[in-house]
């Protein structure tokens, strides 16, 4: 039998925070000489073809990694030069004057990503840096998912990334293992340490990249109003990247009370506005994707950062600022805090104290500082629904009528006194200004939000839409290019039973379930054989967004990380 | 067991790939991939060295990047392998072909069995496996799809019209997998771990991957390439792209469903 799959440290999934933590962590070791040997697992056949993100970010991080990264070649699509964030009615869009813009939006000066190609480069960056430092074998498993975790008592002691059924040849140990994924394997490690105080809030993005006529490089907007104006938490956003393409996308709160949220038709409606609609002339689709995010934030916030063994990072841990919509630079900055930590704990051997210590490093640096500082951002909307459900609509319905500001006065005119302290309370709580007094928030889980028999109030009727503009869902699954090895079955279906009272129940309220509405990519369907009307899944299909799994109303699916390479194409989103 | 794969690095069908001036594929300019013939020819060798024991060698003719199927190969588990690239190689047609490696293989030394893929999608001819068995004057099965060595022989199931055909041989033997057997099973996490390490250390990779020329395996260079090659590509032709659009009809009951498709459907074809 040959010696057992064996490396120092092990980084599940090519992730940012990841890609972080090795490039600093080869640098630190190329100066101390210290010995490593890491072993990276990505799931996807290729770097990036798992990732779909904005992406905008402020490139400071990216900048303490790669002092040299605007001439190095690192993927920039664009510098921001004009910031938008617009009021959508039915017809008109309202850009914000930008002095009434929250600061945290206001993006110029930032980078505009493409994230699936940051990730191909800082990939093979950093595996040609690994070639130039003797002391640093890097191993990469491309095409290898991590199935599950592997435990010596209550210590994480690698993964299984393998299928062959022989342990030896499908167990890869590490003295440390490094979660750098969206919870297809960090959800297990949360749940079995009972690490979440508060369940995390998942929104899940659609995003479409089209190639244009005019040139839109460096401007964006982030839209609020149409075509989501039931109250759900959501936003729109338009980037202009380099070589005449833009990237259109839309974000939904899974939290909302709606069953059959349809993201990817929304995605339509949005595209559908004659905004969009001219921006969009004479375009082309390119590529589709969505993705879940997490956005509890700072309430989301597992209890501990690591455990015996292994530590969590960017996504794992659910670091995303959803009042400045920033991620990446924060999940970067959870992996550089911790390749410095991670390299001093091997010289010495010792990794007492590690966990303590890198969590107190991200929520005493920039990360927790932000986190902390709009810890009440979606309390604000959570507390009070008529944010969202009233006030925005008002808004975006006078906004349309060409006198935007009407909107607010009529609105905060119909019950003055309680409008104006309701909305003092709501503004402080967004901007962050709450101060210390509030108790901490209680979040319920994005499935228990769900009102089943909720009736969202009718959007009003956009003029026609291009028919070359419009992409069905089944269409739609073409641009995000999924593929699947024979016999794949990544979705777990715990009881058959479970689903089809779920299909009962909403069939009576003439709806379908959360999962076929909620579904990005044309997986879950309803069979009818002898009269019953059971679940069934195209896997095929799936782009593992992981949406149906925090749908579900009943707990009753799973997503598993899918093995042989399988799954999307999303380089390029 | 000594067991041989004979694999080939074809033009990506996914991507396009351009045609020369003289009809032939401008493989430069076209991604590259693993023959998808020879993927199941190379789980016939690994499956081998699983049930019997052995040592499998994976062997390709074709120009240095070739070099990557090999690595692929190695990601799945073959122990080493042989890449005879040589200038004097070009335009090689079977006849050329199944010499060149004929002879490489009598180069590698004594062998118990060599698989091949039943044809490359690229030539499409079917031809080299057997010429191969002939060149090396042994007994060939071809369109094998399953298949057993009992006491120094095969007994294998071939595939033929309307069924299947058991055959025994002796060994050696040269067998051509149909694919219709069993698929390529993914790489491993050790095969993964040994590419990279060979791809750092190159006296562990010119062990593990031998490269040889014509002169190497002692092959006389006019029957190989053109030169070796009576066959004449007279001319190609574009027969037209596949393309079209296509409608999916949703949403609705199956016989609504059906009544979408029939309006949209011209009527003659409904008539026909």
């Amino acid at each position: 039998m040959q010696p057992a799959l064996r490396y120092d440290l092990l980084l599940v999934g090519a992730s940012t925070s990841n890609l972080t933590l090795a490039h600093r962590l080869l640098d630190l070791a190329k100066a101390s000489g210290q010995k490593l040997s890491i072993a990276l697992l990505e799931k996807s056949p290729q770097f990036g073809a798992h990732i779909v993100s904005g992406a905008i970010s402020d490139p400071h991080v990216i900048a303490k990694l790669f002092p040299d990264y605007l001439t190095n070649g690192f993927p920039i699509e664009a510098e921001v030069t004009n910031s938008h964030l617009s009021i959508l009615g039915a017809k008109e869009k309202w850009d914000l004057p930008h002095g009434i813009v929250p600061i945290g939006l206001r993006k110029e000066g930032q980078c505009i990503l493409t994230l699936s190609q940051v990730i191909r480069w800082m990939a093979e960056r950093l595996q040609a840096k690994a070639l130039e430092i003797p002391n640093v074998q890097l191993d990469v498993f491309l095409g290898f998912a991590a199935h599950s975790i592997l435990f010596e008592g209550d210590r994480v002691v690698g993964v299984k990334a393998s299928a062959t059924g022989d342990d030896n040849e499908d167990n890869l140990y590490a003295e440390y293992t490094c979660f750098g994924d969206k919870g297809f394997l960090s959800r297990d490690l949360l749940d079995r340490f009972e690490l979440r105080a508060n369940p995390q809030l998942w929104s899940v993005g659609v995003k479409e990249v089209w190639q244009t006529d005019v040139d839109y490089q460096g401007v964006i907007w982030h839209t609020l109003g149409y075509p989501i104006l039931d109250g759900t938490f959501s936003g729109g956003f338009v980037y202009g990247l380099a070589n005449k393409r833009i990237c259109v996308g839309l974000v939904i709160s899974l939290d909302s009370k709606d069953p059959n949220l349809n993201p990817q038709q929304r995605l339509q409606h949005f595209k559908a506005h004659p905004w969009l609609q001219e921006l969009l002339k004479n375009g082309k689709l390119v590529k589709y994707g969505a993705a879940t995010i997490p956005e509890g934030g700072y309430y989301s916030l597992p209890t501990k950062f690591a455990v015996e063994g292994a530590m969590l990072l960017g996504d794992a841990i659910g670091v995303l600022d959803a009042a400045s919509l920033s991620g990446v630079d924060k999940s970067m900055e959870t992996g550089y805090v911790a390749a410095g930590l991670l390299h001093d704990a091997f010289a010495k051997q010792n990794f007492v104290g590690l966990a303590g210590a890198y969590q107190k490093a991200v929520m005493e640096g920039f990360v927790g500082q932000a986190l902390h500082t709009s810890k009440d951002f979606r309390r604000a909307f959570l507390e009070n629904d008529r944010l969202l459900g009233e006030y925005l609509p008002a808004v975006c319905r006078s906004a349309d009528k060409g006198h935007p500001w009407l909107g607010s006065l009529s609105f905060g005119l119909s019950k003055p006194f309680q409008r104006v302290t309701e909305s003092i309370h709501a503004l402080s709580l967004i901007l962050g200004k709450s101060g210390g007094g509030l108790p901490p928030a209680s979040y319920t889980s994005c499935r228990e939000n769900i009102v089943p028999d909720f009736a969202p109030a009718p959007v009003a009727v956009m003029a026609p839409a291009k028919p070359e503009t419009i992409y069905s869902r089944s269409d739609a699954v073409f641009y995000a290019a999924p593929r699947y090895h024979e016999g794949n079955k990544h979705i777990e279906e715990f009881d058959p039973k479970v689903c089809q009272n779920c299909i009962t129940t909403y069939e009576r309220l003439g709806k379908t379930t959360p999962c076929i509405a909620d579904c990005t990519a044309e997986v879950h369907r309803i069979d009818i054989g002898a009269g019953v009307r059971t679940h069934g899944m195209s896997l095929e299909n799936c782009i593992q967004c992981r949406t149906c799994e925090i749908v579900c109303p009943q707990t009753n699916l799973r997503v598993n990380p899918t093995y042989e390479g399988s799954g999307p194409d999303f380089f390029g989103l | 067991m000594n067991i041989f794969v004979l694999i080939k690095q074809v033009p990506d069908q996914g991507s396009k790939a351009g045609v020369n001036a003289d009809g032939t594929i401008d493989r430069a300019k076209a991604k590259r991939m693993l023959n998808p013939f020879d993927r199941f020819a190379l789980e016939a060798a690994l499956s081998t060295k699983r049930r019997y024991g052995g040592i499998v060698t994976a062997i390709t003719m074709g120009p240095p990047p070739a070099v990557e199927i090999l690595y692929e190969a190695i990601a799945h588990g073959v122990d080493g392998a042989i890449l005879l690239s040589d200038r004097r190689l070009a335009a090689s047609d079977t006849l050329a072909t199944a010499y060149a490696l004929s002879q490489t293989v009598r180069w590698a030394g004594a062998f118990d069995l060599v698989f091949c893929g039943l044809q490359t999608t690229d030539g499409d001819t079917a031809q080299v496996g057997p010429q191969l068995a002939e060149r090396l004057k042994v007994p060939q099965i071809t369109y094998c799809e399953s298949f057993e060595i009992i006491e120094g022989h095969i007994q294998a199931s071939r595939v033929i019209e309307g069924g299947t055909q058991t055959v025994k041989s002796p060994l050696p033997a040269v067998v051509t997998v149909a694919n219709s057997a069993e698929r390529l099973a993914y790489k491993t996490l050790r095969g993964a771990q040994r590419v990279q390490q060979l791809q750092r250390d190159e006296e562990a990779r010119k062990q593990v991957i031998r490269t040889v020329t014509l002169d190497d395996i002692e092959a006389v260079p006019d029957r190989c390439g053109l030169k070796g090659s009576p066959t004449i590509v007279a001319a190609t032709e574009k027969v037209g792209e596949i393309g079209g659009s296509c409608i999916i009809y949703q949403g609705r009951s199956i016989e609504g469903l059906v009544q979408d498709a029939l309006v949209a459907i011209p009527r003659e074809l409904v008539q026909a």
